[in-house]
């Protein structure tokens, strides 16, 4: 069972990469976007429906207001504002952060985590 | 990142190259193209003259080549399903 999930799951994040770069390929052959978005809702579904996570180089590259792909210089602006990597849709408005400095000092919680990941590492 | 005759049922249709082998509509019958849209029922080809068709999955027999030149033929109703839900889907030929 388990490596059935497992099997899923890898077919699943490689769909969500080769829709990706078949969105991107869309977007530079054409100014029409609709069919880069539509490659996004799909990977979107795919990613939601079997609890994958969009990479996170590949979650940049889309609205999270809109859903559209962004192609920064086209339809987004991306800048550096204090900590924070910004990206603006242009479409929507929307503004989006990501910090891009070194990690924060690790919090109680986030070595909760660790000590749970090492929990399921252990056979 | 590989698409092969095994996987090729639950793997990403879109972006494949595709022949229409077989069909109930002797129209659509040897029709050639890239894969662009999927839906549950159809199948949207971009065709040489790049105009989109829509074509059925059912009733039909599609031939998909992957890279490496590999061709696959696949009966169209066995692809009846949501795009997102066939990776689910068991093994069948």
């Amino acid at each position: 069972m388990k490596r059935r999930r497992r099997r899923i799951e890898d077919i699943a994040l490689q769909r969500i990469e080769r829709l990706f770069e078949l969105a991107e390929a869309e977007a530079r052959k054409t100014k029409e976007r609709s069919r880069s978005d539509r490659y996004v809702q799909l990977a979107r579904e795919i990613g939601m429906r079997y609890r994958v996570r969009i990479p996170s180089h590949l979650k940049m590259r889309i609205c999270k207001g809109c859903y559209t792909f962004l192609i920064p210089g086209e339809n987004a602006r991306v800048r550096l504002k204090g900590d924070y990597i910004t990206t603006t849709c242009l479409g929507c408005g929307k503004q989006m952060r990501r910090p891009y400095k070194a990690p924060r000092a690790p919090s109680p919680r986030r070595n909760e985590d660790v000590s749970m990941k090492d929990f399921y590492n252990c056979p | 990142m590989k698409i092969t005759p095994s996987n090729i049922l639950q793997h990403e249709l879109i972006g494949l190259r595709t022949e229409v082998e077989d069909s109930s509509n002797s129209d659509v019958k040897g029709l050639c193209g890239i894969v662009v849209d999927e839906t549950r029922n159809m199948l949207v080809i971009e065709d040489e003259q790049r105009k989109e068709k829509k074509i059925p999955k059912a009733g039909n027999i599609f031939v998909f080549e992957l890279n490496g030149g590999v061709r696959v033929r696949i009966k169209g109703d066995t692809l009846v399903s949501r795009p997102e839900d066939r990776i689910k889907k068991g093994k069948k030929r």
